[in-house]
């Protein structure tokens, strides 16, 4: 058992950490749910270097991986300083491209996205399909070379600036619902295929924007489908195991505590000063032990990463940190008294960025395979315990 | 970084968990309950000197195994699991630690080796009237009397103190209510002037009050600096702390496991109950707390080992470990239903246990304390 990184690691993660000195500017600060050009040119300039396609062999403009955790450090690395991070492109889209697809498909779009050109919407949630993927409703009609797709989808991030969609849709109407679903690779330009905005309760530059897209006789070649038909619902699961590990690094989290600690430690209201108060002292030291559990938790998730996919390790750092997101933006705000509901302005600690936090917090909870559905995977996989949703399973005698 | 055990390690683990599986049975567990006088086996003691357990930590050439605390939670664990009754904590980690680091070359030389060949028995007497676990609020006197000490006061919480040899006392020599002016003394337990009186608990374990009347004890008897038993005693006391973690952690692993089991077999509404959201969320909840508690003692435990600045780690671990096991046993015991709460049903030794370790060694409040100091009062510790 080691916990220390090894000098090949540390060696990268300096790499990492000098990228980010020299090419770090402010506009490229944010969040995961919008993209800036500046943000995009920063992952261009990653993509320069190979580290999009760590890991993918080089045919299809991926680079060796120099070590098993690589693509972990450089996300955390990232993740640490607020800068954009290896996704879903990488994470959910070419993972699931180059395990499913054609050669055809994965020479056109595998080297593209390792080359960070063409940004990608994930399209799946409907009105009626949100937690429920398998029962998305959308059709896509088998017309020979092409299908036909007449519908919609909304909570779409990314559809306003991209160029692909990566799209779930029905296929099979009749057969069992997971085992009726394909996904396709669409062409934002397709016609049929248009946007309305929807508008988050974060800031505008923040989470503000994502959208409803809607599809009336849209075509979409037969050559967009990916890999077999009717298999999509199986590739949209496995690749969320991928996502729920990517997306959420918990580095952003120790990051934000270590803030939020030092400003306590400076906080002075008229000569009131929180450090000599028990009970936020407490609290904070309590929030230490949560927030490090964390980092074990991902420690656990990476370890196994490097022998096979992290199911259930991916299931419980999702659920632990979103968990730990929506309760350490409360106690944030709950340390700063009434100001803690100011949304800016003067006496707003961190111009109000932590009441923005604070509001899209329990969406962490919610979105990319909830805290309730990853405990459903806890219990599923780790403990054995039978599907809640499906058939009385009785026990064997 | 690579989290799997090493094969030396899973080997100790198999050995160790084949043994208590054999010889640590809930019979065994309710007899040392019931009908020892100790509350724990001095056939079961024997033994682990003889598997060379109770030398885990202490140097080769006083017979020792030798090895590091990481080894020691791996083996401590699965004490845990079976939630074990023996003087292990305190005489194989806690004072063979201190005596390994501050003892006396003659005192090394002699005190070792019995703890190996398990001749001598340690008690830990520390804990007073406090709440907390603050070596300011000791009070138990030792006053220099020619080449003597003479104490006087009363220890509480002290477990294990009637099968003991030899008390690890903390000692106040100096200054009033402060760190400073603690002396360590290795008082025999069969000094003139000690009484003891047993403190019943929920576990029905052995913790026992300790007077001293005008106890003497020999020059001797001081381990250590006077006035810096605090400085001696603190490096140790993680270790032992982080050991103890271990012990809750397995308890607490067992006890999650026999309420998976149950969830699977026991019926209701057609169904088991495991197949219910509810009951799921609890269990998965619980297992990610054990997890993080778990990776959270050995990562502790693999700084200490490093030699590194560790009391911020040790002190989450703590705070953790001891929530988690509260919880566990708590909330396990809930999915039993009513047979949770019956004297008969045995995963109600573990619920007996739960709460009585959260709040030992220093309940959650204190270790947070603890955390507070590390992350507030000192430089920002960059969590990594
Ligand atoms: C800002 C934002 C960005 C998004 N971006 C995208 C995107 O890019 N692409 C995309 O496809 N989607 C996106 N989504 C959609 C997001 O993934 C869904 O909101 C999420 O899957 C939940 O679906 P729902 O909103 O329909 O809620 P529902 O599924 O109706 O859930 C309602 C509540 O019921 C709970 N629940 C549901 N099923 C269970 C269960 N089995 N057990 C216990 N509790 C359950 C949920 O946890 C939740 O609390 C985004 C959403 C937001 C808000």
């Amino acid at each position: 058992m080691d916990f220390d990184w090894s000098p090949e690691e540390i060696a990268f993660r300096e790499e990492v950490r000098e990228f980010i000195r020299t090419e770090m500017t402010d506009a490229v600060k944010g969040s995961i749910f919008i993209d800036t050009p500046a943000r995009v040119e920063f992952v261009t300039k990653m993509a320069r270097r190979g580290w999009l396609g760590m890991g993918f062999p080089e045919q299809y403009g991926g680079s060796p991986n120099p070590f098993p955790l690589a693509q972990f450090i450089l996300n955390a690395e990232l993740d640490r300083s607020g800068a954009p991070i290896i996704g879903k492109n990488v994470g959910t889209i070419a993972s699931t491209i180059y395990h499913v697809a054609s050669e055809e498909m994965k020479m056109e779009f595998l080297p593209m996205i390792f080359r960070n050109e063409g940004q990608w919407a994930i399209t799946y949630t409907e009105p009626n399909a949100g937690t429920d993927l398998g029962s998305l409703q959308c059709r896509a009609i088998d017309m020979g070379d092409h299908f036909e797709v007449t519908g919609m989808k909304h909570y779409i991030t990314s559809a306003h600036f991209c160029r692909w969609h990566w799209m779930a849709l029905r296929t099979d109407p009749d057969a069992p619902k997971h085992k009726g679903i394909s996904i396709f690779i669409v062409d934002h330009d397709t016609p049929g295929l248009s946007l309305s905005p929807m508008s988050t309760i974060g800031r505008e530059g923040t989470t503000h924007r994502t959208n409803q897209v809607f599809f009336d006789k849209m075509k979409i070649p037969r050559s967009r489908l990916v890999g077999e038909v009717n298999k999509g619902f199986y590739y949209m699961m496995e690749a969320l195991d991928y996502e729920r590990f990517a997306i959420l690094s918990f580095a952003s989290r120790v990051r934000r505590y270590t803030k939020i600690v030092n400003w306590y430690k400076n906080a002075d209201f008229n000569g009131e000063r929180p450090i000599n108060d028990p009970y936020t002292r407490r609290a904070l030291a309590r929030m230490a032990a949560r927030v490090e559990v964390g980092t074990m938790l991902e420690r656990m998730a990476i370890c196994k990463a490097q022998y096979e996919v992290p199911a259930v390790e991916a299931a419980m750092n999702k659920a632990w940190g979103a968990t730990i997101g929506d309760e350490f933006a409360q106690l944030a705000l709950d340390l700063m008294g009434p100001f803690g509901g100011l949304w800016g302005g003067e006496h707003s600690p961190f111009g109000g960025g932590l009441a923005d936090e604070h509001l899209m917090a329990g969406h962490a909870r919610v979105a990319a395979g909830g805290v309730d559905t990853s405990k459903a995977i806890i219990a599923r996989r780790l403990l054995g315990l039978p599907n809640a949703l499906g058939k009385p399973e009785l026990p064997q005698r | 970084m690579d989290i799997k055990l090493t094969d030396d390690q899973a080997q100790l683990q198999e050995i160790a968990s084949k043994f208590m599986d054999k010889h640590c049975s809930f019979d065994f567990v309710r007899k040392m309950e019931k009908e020892s006088d100790l509350g724990f086996c001095r056939d079961m003691w024997r033994q682990f000197a003889e598997m060379g357990w109770l030398g885990i930590m202490v140097p080769e050439k006083h017979d020792g195994m030798g090895m590091s605390l990481l080894d020691t939670v791996v083996l401590i664990r699965e004490l845990g699991r079976h939630i074990c009754p023996s003087p292990f904590l305190f005489t194989s980690v806690l004072a063979a630690d201190v005596i390994a680091q501050v003892g006396s070359p003659e005192q090394q030389a002699e005190l070792l080796p019995q703890i190996v060949a398990g001749e001598k028995i340690y008690a830990f007497a520390y804990q007073e009237y406090s709440r907390f676990f603050r070596p300011e609020h000791i009070k138990l006197e030792a006053k220099k009397s020619g080449d003597k000490y003479v104490l006087n006061g009363s220890k509480l919480f002290v477990e294990f103190a009637d099968g003991a040899d030899t008390l690890l006392v903390a000692a106040r020599t100096g200054e009033a209510n402060s760190q400073d002016g603690l002396t360590l003394l290795l008082v025999d337990r069969n000094s003139a002037g000690i009484s003891t009186k047993h403190m019943p608990t929920m576990s029905r374990d052995r913790h026992y009050q300790v007077d001293f009347s005008n106890v003497e004890v020999p020059g001797s008897a001081l381990l250590g600096e006077l006035d810096k038993g605090w400085e001696a005693l603190e490096p140790s006391l993680h270790k032992a702390v982080i050991a103890f973690c271990a012990y809750t952690n397995g308890a607490g692993f067992e006890m999650h496991g026999y309420a998976t089991q149950y969830a699977r077999e026991r019926v209701q509404f057609g169904r088991p109950i495991g197949q219910m959201q509810t009951i799921q969320g609890y269990l998965a909840q619980m297992i990610m707390e054990l997890y993080g508690a778990d990776m959270l003692t050995m990562f502790s435990a693999f700084q200490i080992d490093k030699g590194r600045h560790a009391r911020g780690y040790v002190a989450k671990a703590k705070a953790f470990s001891a929530d988690t096991v509260g919880h566990v046993m708590d909330v396990s015991s809930q999915i039993f239903g009513g047979m949770g709460y019956m004297e008969e049903q045995d995963t109600t030794l573990y619920l007996r246990r739960g709460k009585q370790y959260q709040l030992a060694l220093g309940g959650t409040e204190y270790w947070e304390d603890v955390i507070a100091e590390e992350i507030i009062d000192r430089e920002p510790v960059v969590l990594t």
